[in-house]
């Protein structure tokens, strides 16, 4: 308290300096008046008095320094003098300045974005009340490769039952229902959760209330509580909402809530119902059936109980289930229990492709830092004989040193608000981009943090690029007044340095290079790969018919009945080749979170032996026509017709890789397979060429198709179109709402597209490195041409000499280029070396290249040197124009 | 030399506050040759070292000042002992006289175990 007083009143001292001046003058003359009438008095002669006086009072100007050093705050007056005179200087050189101001704001830009995106996506808590203790369990079976298989009821039942270090299990499904609106019908995404779900995540409603207990419970009254996006889309965020009845399922349901607008985990949902409301997930069957998996499990760990313990535990308890119940479980799989921070699951995608990202904007920081010291070195040379002047009138080296720091830091803080206002409109793109990898995209923004951090790197760019420079000023800077006016000549160490920045340079925008070429080549490898059907000028949309008009032992005909109609009033169209149906499309985004091998399956005559692992398959069921829409070709025997249907015997379609797998030496057509224990036997009748279906990289596994008519339907429709299927999009929905106006129609888009976004995450982290790799090497060839401009102006009378003694003028130039090469070379060799590293570092992230690429590496050497070459020619260029006899008169 | 004055500096204080508490309201002058006497020539320090000192402790609340005319008819800035600067004494004596007391007993002569 009493130190704030005396610096609010240090503070306001370094004002009216003048009048305090006086006071302590008046003070200290009346203190010599005092002293020298006392020395009289002792008989003193009066000169005597008044030296003796002067004596003991000491230097005063010396106590006026101390005086007004302790009176204002001296650190602050001299920042405030040192920037004024930074602004002055600054301006004088508006070239410099904005060159500076411009690298930096690249650079500072770039890291901010990127950084907010990390901070967003990694590093901030979860927006949940103690976020950090909850967890997300897996139940996996590495014997067969299965690293998230989802929990069965009974399994969550037990885990929130015998666990003791978790204070909630929850359950999460989602499901797809139709809500009927008069005359029309709408699929709405819907979360199933357990009555405790909001609770263990510390979600409170923006609205009436969330799920309790009771709500959950067979005859209960069916409730939904909207998300925040749903309420505002469909229901205009009107505010009486909260008891509002909706008609899904064949039943009422009242809205009880509305969640507040925060990220929803682990997927977007329109809207929430309990367990009890899901017709699918209360049928006694699924709550009795252990293996019956299709739920995800998230535990909130009881405060205090580190994540180890809550793991030991789970563990135990998933044993005592196997133990208990080893029809669930069987051996051979190896089941076991995960238990992983719900923030580390949420963002692995991100993680590495987010690092390398800020590794490759950290980069072009420090490029552009090395490039900018580099400029204020050669800025140095011309500035000596001001700083010698400086020096030799009384200022310390320390003292010079803080004047050049101010300089570089008001321009670094320039850079970085120029930087900062770069970053603000690039966030959007960077948020879609992150939306590929997690759902914490949405959490992406410019916060404080960001802010802080952005001052942080701003600080420390003008730092290093200040200090750079100013630390090599030699401890005698008055010797530059010795020198001869105009001429600067730079000692060796100097020069040495500023060769030693190129080359730093030269090596990291080398590696980043590097990196951009691996990424781009992994792109290009990964859009060449043949699907193995054809996406042009195919739409895709998938149909939900409302179920519940129909009565339950009817609605498999029936459903089957409404997609043939509509297959056919879609045939008719003009502009439709061909149709089909499928259960999933290839490359969707349902399909590619679902992965292959769902299915166990058996081969007729082939046993498996006690301990060994059944093989699993995918298993798709499409109408006839969906291989010939999409392209999929048929290698051998035939297609499904019209006659495969439930009466007809059960046949299949299997690919390639399977008939490799299983059939390597055998013809599989006439073979038989079932997915239900040897119950009903399923003939194999055709094999069609591999698909991608799970992803352009994801490897081909093993894929049976089947009859729709045969396995049940499904709504996804592909339709091949004559014309740009985006035109065809309304008069699809148009016929198809002509056969029935109940049917919801979504997930509408082109195959073209989905193949598109499916390489999409690939195609911006190649993008986004190039633009990095891209800046790093403009900044460096700057960095090389400015060297070389400078060495041949400070060079210009030897050069001069040397042309007027009769060398030739090529030769000249050549050795001007020879020693930019020289500097170009050795960073290339220095980033040769960097570049294995990164490799390794980006190898998760490249899709069948190697992280030592021979050609990427040749060509980007080659990109590299030919550019660094051309930058060294331009300035050597200007030895030509230097007339020798000139050049010998200048002094 | 920076530790010195730091010392210096702290005892000056001291001192200062104890000359204002005895002799009442005092100019710098008055306060500097007080000092001086009663550490006899032991300190043998430049007046003008003062001045900083006493701007510190008005910073810091401890005296006041104002001007006033000196016995011999001079103008003369006269500073004041405050309630804050008299409590400030009482407890900077009193540390010093534990801190003097310790330190008299670690270097008179090794007494007997016990």
């Amino acid at each position: 308290m009493r130190r704030l007083r005396a610096w609010l009143l240090r503070f306001s001292g370094m004002f009216q300096r003048r009048r305090r001046d006086q006071d302590l003058t008046e003070e200290l003359e009346g203190h010599l008046r005092m002293h020298i009438d006392d020395n009289l008095r002792t008989g003193m002669t009066p000169e005597e008095a008044r030296r003796h006086a002067l004596i003991r009072l000491g230097g005063i100007e010396s106590i006026k320094e101390d005086y007004r050093d302790r009176r204002g705050l001296p650190l602050l007056e001299g920042l405030v003098r040192d920037l004024r005179f930074a602004f002055r200087t600054l301006r004088r050189n508006p070239g410099f300045s904005l060159i500076v101001i411009i690298t930096l704001a690249l650079g500072i830009g770039a890291n901010a974005a990127i950084f907010s995106a990390v901070y967003g996506v990694l590093l901030r808590p979860l927006p949940y009340q103690d976020g950090g203790q909850l967890v997300v369990l897996h139940q996996q079976a590495p014997a067969a490769h299965l690293s998230n298989v989802p929990f069965s009821v009974p399994e969550i039942f037990d885990y929130r039952q015998y666990s003791h270090t978790l204070n909630a299990v929850v359950e999460y499904h989602s499901m797809d229902f139709l809500l009927l609106g008069n005359d029309s019908a709408e699929r709405v995404k819907s979360g199933i959760v357990s009555a405790n779900f909001f609770d263990a995540l510390g979600v409170r409603p923006l609205l009436g209330r969330t799920f309790v207990a009771a709500d959950d419970s067979p005859n209960a009254d069916a409730v939904i509580v909207l998300s925040y996006q749903y309420w505002q889309r469909h229901e205009g965020g009107e505010a009486n909402i909260v008891g509002r009845v909706y008609q899904m399922n064949d039943r009422p349901h009242t809205v009880i809530g509305v969640l507040p607008p925060i990220p929803q985990y682990p997927e977007e949902n329109d809207i929430y119902l309990p367990t009890s409301a899901c017709p699918f997930r209360s049928s006694p069957k699924v709550i009795a059936d252990r293996s019956m998996r299709m739920m995800t499990a998230f535990g909130r760990i009881k405060p205090g109980i580190p994540l180890a313990s809550a793991q030991a535990d789970l563990a135990v308890v998933a044993n005592q289930m196997a133990n208990q119940h080893p029809d669930s479980y069987p051996k051979e799989y190896g089941y076991a229990l995960a238990a992983d921070p719900l923030k580390q699951d949420l963002t692995r995608h991100a993680r590495t492709t987010l690092l390398v990202l800020l590794g490759a904007a950290g980069f072009v920081l420090l490029i552009a830092c090395a490039n900018v010291a580099n400029l204020q070195l050669a800025r140095l040379l011309t500035r000596g004989r001001e700083l010698a002047v400086r020096a030799a009138l009384g200022a310390s080296r320390a003292r010079i040193i803080r004047q050049l720091l101010t300089e570089t830091i008001l321009l670094s803080f320039t850079g970085g608000a120029l930087g900062l206002a770069l970053a603000y409109p690039t966030l959007t793109l960077l948020v879609r981009f992150a939306a590929r990898f997690t759902t914490r995209a949405a959490e992406v923004r410019i916060d404080p943090m960001v802010l802080v951090f952005t001052l942080a790197v701003s600080v420390i760019s003008g730092l290093v690029f200040g200090l750079v420079p100013a630390l090599s000023l030699g401890s005698r800077v008055s010797d530059a007044l010795k020198q001869d006016s105009g001429q600067t000549t730079s000692s060796s160490g100097r020069q040495r340095l500023r060769t030693g920045l190129v080359l730093m340079q030269v090596a990291v925008s080398f590696i980043l290079l590097i990196g951009a070429g691996l990424m781009i080549r992994s792109f290009l490898r990964l859009e060449q790969v043949d699907p193995g059907f054809n996406p042009d000028h195919v739409l895709v949309l998938n149909l939900s018919p409302n179920y519940s008009r129909f009565p339950k032992d009817e609605q498999q005909a029936e459903t089957l009945l409404l997609g043939d109609n509509v297959l056919r009033a879609l045939r008719s169209l003009a502009a439709v080749e061909s149709v089909g149906m499928t259960s999933t499309f290839p490359l969707g985004q349902g399909t590619m979170a679902r992965g292959p091998d769902s299915n166990r399956f058996q081969i007729e005559g082939r046993v498996v032996s006690q301990g060994e692992l059944q093989p699993f398959t995918d298993a798709t069921g499409v109408s006839p026509g969906y291989f010939e829409t999409i392209r999929q070709p048929l290698m051998r025997g035939r297609m499904f017709s019209e006659r495969d249907d439930g009466k007809a015997p059960n046949v299949a379609i299997i690919n390639q890789t399977m008939v490799r797998h299983r059939w390597p030496a055998q013809d599989p057509i006439g073979k038989r397979i079932s997915f239900d224990g040897g119950k009903t036997w399923i003939t194999i009748v055709g094999i069609v060429g591999d698909a991608r279906e799970y992803g352009l990289d994801h490897a081909i596994g093993d894929e049976v198709y089947v009859p729709m008519k045969q396995a049940g339907f499904s709504g996804g429709l592909v339709v091949r179109t004559a014309i740009d299927p985006e035109q065809m999009v309304s008069l699809v929905r148009k016929t198809i709402h002509d056969v029935d106006s109940q049917i919801a129609v979504d997930q509408v888009d082109t195959l073209e597209r989905l193949r598109h976004e499916s390489v999409a995450s690939s195609r911006v982290t190649a993008i986004l490195l190039g633009i990095f790799a891209g800046l790093a090497l403009l900044i460096s060839v700057s960095g090389i041409a400015g060297i070389m401009a400078l060495s041949v102006s400070q060079r210009t009378r030897e050069l001069g000499i040397r042309m007027a003694l009769g060398q030739p003028k090529p030769s000249v130039v050549f050795m001007v280029v020879r020693q930019g090469l020289v500097i170009a070379m050795a960073g290339t060799v220095l980033g040769l070396a960097g570049a294995g590293a990164l490799g390794r570092l980006l190898s998760s992230l490249l899709y069948e290249t190697s992280p030592t690429d021979v050609l990427t590496f040749v060509a980007v050497s080659l990109i590299f040197v030919a550019v660094a070459a051309l930058s060294c020619f331009v300035p050597a260029h200007r030895v030509t124009r230097i007339d020798p006899f000139a050049a010998l008169r200048q002094e | 030399m920076t530790d010195k004055t730091d010392v210096w500096q702290g005892t000056l204080s001291l001192m200062v506050l104890k000359t204002l508490d005895t002799m009442g309201p005092l100019h710098g002058y008055g306060i500097a040759r007080r000092i001086e006497q009663i550490s006899g020539d032991l300190l043998s320090v430049n007046y003008g070292t003062l001045y900083p000192s006493l701007l510190k402790l008005e910073q810091e609340g401890y005296v006041t000042s104002e001007w006033g005319v000196s016995d011999n008819n001079r103008r003369a800035k006269y500073y004041r002992l405050t309630r804050t600067g008299r409590k400030q004494l009482e407890k900077e004596a009193e540390q010093w006289g534990q801190a003097t007391a310790i330190l008299a007993r670690f270097l008179s002569p090794e007494e007997k175990p016990i």
